[in-house]
This record gives structure tokens, sequence and C-alpha cells, in this order.
């Protein structure tokens, strides 16, 4: 009997540290759930540091881009151009840069000036945070912390979608 | 014996668990692009080494390259 305690209780240990092990997967930012928060310094270090909780009201599309993402690089001036014409909707982009060194993304940047928010996060805290899987990966959120669709990849068409849903989002608020 | 087994058996899960075997996350990805993660890492060096090699081994064809192993070409 009291073997079959024992070997029960080892049991639950186990399956305990194993639950402990898979449980932090559940933070993941998934569509119909609330954005995770975040504070990140600006790339620009002369900018003030950016909350994603400071945006709330406004449409936020917030994307991870790295200077050694190819798909990112196209994506970045097609997102300027949709910043420019929605911002004054209540629409605001941001546009995490994971590179690790920094530099790597102003190096870029010098290149292909953009004018929506850009923090960084070169440990890659806030892409750990958002459970990101594959670059680009960007969340369009609505103004209440929502996730309302995430986008992986970004491929020919892709933009016609994503600004499909902006505009909806839009609509809606 | 069975508070010996229960040890081993938390240490096994707890081994598991904090194995060594993580994954390149997809922000990281960045630096398995950088040039000295290469197999060749430089083009250059490495066509020289190439030319070195089928040279002295008398041999040619692995590197795509033609040549009778005369160590003239």
């Amino acid at each position: 009997m009291a073997t079959v305690l024992t070997l029960r209780h080892s049991l639950q240990s186990t399956i305990a540290i194993l639950a402990i092990s898979i449980g932090s997967s559940a933070l993941a930012a998934e569509a119909g759930e609330q954005a995770p928060n975040f504070t990140l310094p600006s790339i620009h270090a002369e900018q003030p540091a950016i909350a994603l909780e400071g945006l709330r009201g406004k449409t936020v599309y917030v994307d991870f881009w790295a200077s050694w993402c190819a798909p990112c690089l196209k994506s970045l001036p097609l997102y300027n151009a949709m910043y420019h014409k929605y911002k004054d909707q209540g629409f605001e982009i941001v546009a995490i840069n994971v590179d690790n060194p920094v530099e790597d993304g102003l190096d870029f940047l010098l290149d292909t000036p953009l004018d929506f928010l850009i923090p960084s996060d070169p440990d890659g805290v806030t892409a750990e945070l958002f459970e990101v899987i594959g670059m680009p990966t960007s969340y369009l959120i609505a103004p209440d912390g929502t996730v309302k669709m995430v986008h992986m990849g970004f491929r020919d068409g892709d933009m016609e979608l994503i600004e499909e849903e902006v505009i909806k989002l839009l609509a809606d608020n | 014996m069975l508070a010996r087994m229960r040890c081993l058996l938390l240490l096994v899960v707890c081994a598991l668990a904090v194995n060594a075997c993580t994954p390149v996350r997809a922000w990281e990805r960045g630096q398995l692009a950088r040039t000295e993660m290469a197999w060749d890492a430089d083009g250059l060096e490495s066509a020289l080494n190439d030319h070195i090699f089928f040279s002295k081994e008398a041999s040619s064809g692995g590197n795509s390259a033609a040549g009778g192993g005369c160590g003239c070409n």
C-alpha cells in the first residue's frame, strides 16, 4: 500500500513538473486574446521608450523584424506607406527590431527611413512574450488591447490582406 | 529503496526539463545568417584551398575542377 502511495506521489510530482514546463507556452499572443504589454527602448537613443499600454485607444500594428530577414525588409516600406495613409484615424505601427547587435538594424534604417515607432529588443524578451515562431510576425491589436489578427511571413499579396484587416478594424472603432 | 527511486525519477524528469537542446528561436536566426557561420566563410580562400588540395593529392574531380592532377592548372 505504502509502495503504491509513494509511486503515486512520484507520478504527481512528475506531472506537476511537466505541467510547469509546458505551461510557459500559455503566454502566446493569439487572435482573440489580450496582447501582452511591453515597454522597450526606442532603437533611436534620443527617442523615448515605447510601451504598448501607452497606445491604448489606438489601433496598433505590432511587427517583429530584423535586418537579416529579407521578407521583413520588403514589408517595412509598404508599412510606412500604410502608416501615413491611416495615422490620422488613430492607427499606429510598432515595428520591434530584434537585431543583435542593434547597429545592424540602424544601418538598414539609414537607407530606409521609417516614420513609425521602432523599439529595440536585441535579447528577444518581447518576442518571447509574444511567442514569435517565424520572422516576420505581426499582430493587429484593437484599441482595447485585443489581438485581432496574427500574420506570419510576408509574401506577394499579403499587404492587401493586412490593409483590408486594418480598414475593417478602424471602421469598427 | 523507494525513496531512492523517487529521487531518481525526479532527477530524470528535472534533467529532461532543463536539457541543453535549446531550439534556435525565430529572432535568434540572424546568428545563423552571419558569414562566419557559413561552411565556407571566405569563398576565395576555400577556392584556393581546393586548388592546392587537388594539386597536392594528384587527384581531381571532387571539387568541380577539371585537370589531371599535374599541379599545373
